[in-house]
C-alpha cells in the first residue's frame, strides 16, 4: 500500500468535487491525490493526477464494469484510499469495489481525516439528527456526499494510463433518456421556494411558482407532492431520498418539516417557513417563522415584493 | 418464481432522543421496518401476484427485528428468514455478509428486492454488496420493474437521468419509493402472520469468512441546529413585509 488517495465518479462534476477532498486529504497524510477515469471524464479538474483505466467502451461504463475495472487497477497499484462520489450509481461502484478489495467501506461522508492508518469519515445519520464520526482500517473506500468539499482549482498535469483488460457486461441498457433540469437547477439555485401538503391543489402550485420566478429562485416540494399526489415531477423532490440543497434562502410554504425533508436543506443559509400550526417542527429547523395560511401569505408577498420596486 | 425482499428493523429517527450531553439515546430507542423498505415488500407482493410463486422476506438483527419481518409477513409475505445478531448498529460489510449467506443457504431466488436504503442510516451500500457477494448483477434505484421468466426490465432513476436497462435472472434490484403505494395490513392478516413459518439462524450457523475489517463508529454527536426561530407576527402583509426586511438584512434576498 502506497499513500495515494485515488477518487472516482462518472459524473465530471462530481468527479471534480470528489478530486478535491482526495487533494485536501492527501496533503494532510503527505501522500497524492489521483483522479480516476474509466473514459467517461473529458475535462475534469481537483488534482494534479490523473490515471485513464483503458480498454473500456465508453458505453460499457456501467458502475458493475467501472467497479471491476478500477478494482484490477487498485490490485497492482495499492492506494490506501478510495473516494467514490455518492451518486446512486457511484454506491454501487463502491460497494462492489470494497467487497473485491476485502476491504470497509464508510458511507456519504461530508468530512475525512486519516488518523492512525484509519479513514475516518463524519456523515448525517437518523435524518440528519446525528453527526457519526466512523473509522476503518487503511487502505479502505468511502463514499462522498455531493457539496461537501469546495473545488481545487488545478488540472491534471501528469496522465498515466493502466489497461484493464476485458470485463464481461451484463446489464443491457435499452434506453437512456436525460431527466428535466429542475434537480440542476435546484442543486444551484439561490432561492427555493418549497411547497408541501399545505397546497390544497395541484393549480395552486402556480402561485408558488411565481413567488420562486418572482424570487429569482427554483420551486422544490416535499415527498408527498412529488411522490404520493404526483403534482410535481421526482426531480423537484427535496429530502434525503431527493436532492440535498444547500441555497441562500430556502422559504417553505406548507411544510410540516419531517425530519427526512428536514435532511435535504438543513446547510440552507436561511430558512423562512410559513405553516398554520404553531407546532409543526419546521418551525425549529427555521430562521424565520409565520404562523399563517400560506393562500393569504402568498399573495401578501407578492405585494410586499411588489412594494420593493 | 422466488423472491427474496430484505427489510431492516431500522430505528425510528422521530422518535430518537437525544440526551443532556448531546448524545443520542440508541439503548432502548424504538425502530420499525425501515420506511422505504415497504416500497420493497409491495414490489415483492405485485411481482409474485404476476408470476406466481413465493415471497420470503429476510431480515438481520436482533431479536426485535422479529417485529419488522412480521409486519412483512402480514403485508403478505410468505415466510421469513430471521439471522439473529447482537450489535445495535450493523457494518453495511457484515450486514451484506449475513444475507448474502442466509440467501445462499435458503436460495436459489431468482430476485433479491431490497429499498435503496434504510431510513436510518442510508448508506446505500448494503444491495449492491450482496449483490457482489452473491456474483449478481444490481439493478438499483428502479421506479418500474417487470420482471419475466429470464430477465428483469428496469426504469432506474438516476440523479440526471432515466436508465431503462435489463438484467439477466438471478439479480438483486433496489426500489425507490415512488415505484408503489404500499399496502396496509388488515387485522386478519396481522393475526395470521404469527402463524407464517420463521427460519432463524445464527451466525455461527452461516459460513462466514468474517475476513472484511468492519467500521467502527468512534462517536455520535447531535447535530445541533443553530437556528434563530424568529417568530414573525402580525396580518399577513404586516409579516409579509417585516419577513422580506429581514431577509433583506440577512443578505439573502435576490435583487
Amino acid at each position: 500500500m502506497n499513500k495515494a488517495i485515488w477518487s472516482f465518479s462518472e459524473n465530471a462534476t462530481v468527479a471534480a468535487e470528489i478530486a478535491s477532498a482526495a487533494t485536501a486529504l492527501a496533503s494532510a497524510m503527505q501522500g497524492e491525490a489521483v483522479i480516476i477515469d474509466v473514459g467517461s471524464l473529458r475535462e475534469v479538474s481537483g488534482a494534479t493526477k490523473k490515471l485513464l483505466l483503458k480498454g473500456l467502451a465508453q458505453t460499457d461504463a456501467s458502475p458493475e464494469v467501472s467497479a471491476e475495472a478500477i478494482f484490477r487497477a487498485a490490485k497492482q497499484l495499492e492506494p490506501a484510499v478510495i473516494l467514490v462520489g455518492a451518486t446512486r450509481n457511484g454506491r454501487e461502484v463502491a460497494s462492489r469495489l470494497a467487497v473485491k478489495m476485502r476491504t470497509g467501506c464508510l458511507a456519504e461522508a461530508f468530512r475525512l481525516s486519516v488518523e492512525d492508518q484509519s479513514l475516518v469519515a463524519e456523515r448525517s445519520a437518523y435524518a440528519g439528527k446525528v453527526v457519526a464520526r466512523v473509522s476503518c482500517p487503511l487502505p479502505c473506500v468511502s463514499t462522498v456526499r455531493s457539496g461537501s468539499y469546495s473545488k481545487v482549482e488545478v488540472e491534471p498535469n501528469e496522465v498515466k494510463e493502466f489497461e484493464v483488460g476485458e470485463i464481461p457486461v451484463r446489464i443491457r441498457m435499452l434506453r437512456f433518456s436525460k431527466k428535466e433540469a429542475g434537480a440542476v437547477d435546484l442543486k444551484s439555485a439561490k432561492v427555493i421556494v418549497s411547497a408541501g401538503r399545505g397546497v390544497k391543489r395541484k393549480e395552486d402550485l402556480a402561485m408558488l411558482g411565481d413567488l420562486a420566478r418572482e424570487m429569482k429562485g427554483a420551486l422544490g416540494c416535499s415527498r408527498p407532492l412529488s411522490s404520493d399526489l404526483g403534482w410535481l415531477p421526482e426531480e423537484h423532490h427535496i429530502g434525503l431520498t431527493g436532492v440535498i440543497v444547500k441555497p441562500d434562502l430556502y422559504l417553505a410554504l406548507g411544510i410540516s418539516g419531517q425530519l427526512q425533508h428536514v435532511a435535504g436543506m438543513k446547510d440552507s443559509k436561511v430558512v423562512a417557513a410559513i405553516n398554520t400550526d404553531k407546532d409543526a417542527p419546521i418551525f425549529q429547523a427555521a430562521d424565520y417563522g409565520i404562523v399563517g395560511d400560506l393562500y393569504q401569505m402568498v399573495p401578501a408577498l407578492h405585494r410586499a415584493l411588489a412594494a420593493r420596486r | 418464481m422466488r423472491f427474496v425482499v430484505c427489510v431492516k428493523h431500522a430505528l425510528d429517527e422521530s422518535e430518537l432522543k437525544i440526551d443532556a450531553g448531546g448524545k443520542p439515546q440508541l439503548e432502548g430507542a424504538p425502530a420499525k421496518m425501515g420506511t422505504f423498505d415497504k416500497n420493497a415488500v409491495e414490489e415483492a407482493l405485485r411481482l409474485r401476484t404476476a408470476l406466481g410463486g413465493e415471497v420470503v422476506a429476510m431480515t438481520v438483527g436482533r431479536a426485535e427485528a422479529r417485529k419488522s419481518l412480521k409486519e412483512a409477513l402480514a403485508m403478505g409475505a410468505d415466510r421469513g428468514v430471521h439471522v439473529v445478531t447482537e450489535p445495535r448498529v450493523l457494518d453495511p460489510s457484515r450486514t451484506s455478509e449475513l444475507l448474502a449467506a442466509a440467501i445462499a443457504r435458503t436460495g436459489p431466488y431468482d430476485v433479491i428486492i431490497c429499498s435503496e436504503g434504510s431510513s436510518d442510516t442510508y448508506t446505500g451500500l448494503v444491495p449492491p454488496m450482496v449483490a457482489e457477494r452473491l456474483g449478481y448483477p444490481y439493478v438499483g434505484y428502479a421506479r418500474k420493474l417487470e420482471v419475466t421468466a429470464q430477465v428483469v426490465k428496469a426504469e432506474r432513476s438516476l440523479e440526471e437521468s432515466l436508465e431503462s436497462v435489463e438484467s439477466p435472472l438471478p439479480t438483486v434490484v433496489s426500489v425507490v419509493s415512488e415505484i408503489n403505494e404500499p399496502r396496509y395490513p388488515t387485522l386478519i392478516q396481522i393475526m395470521q402472520a404469527s402463524k407464517k413459518p420463521v427460519e432463524e439462524f445464527q451466525v455461527d450457523q452461516l459460513a462466514i469468512t468474517g475476513s472484511t475489517p468492519p467500521t467502527v463508529i468512534l462517536s455520535m454527536t447531535s447535530q445541533s441546529s443553530n437556528r434563530k426561530r424568529v417568530l414573525i407576527e402580525g396580518t399577513p402583509d404586516e409579516a409579509a413585509q417585516k419577513l422580506l426586511g429581514a431577509l433583506e438584512k440577512e443578505g439573502v434576498l435576490s435583487s
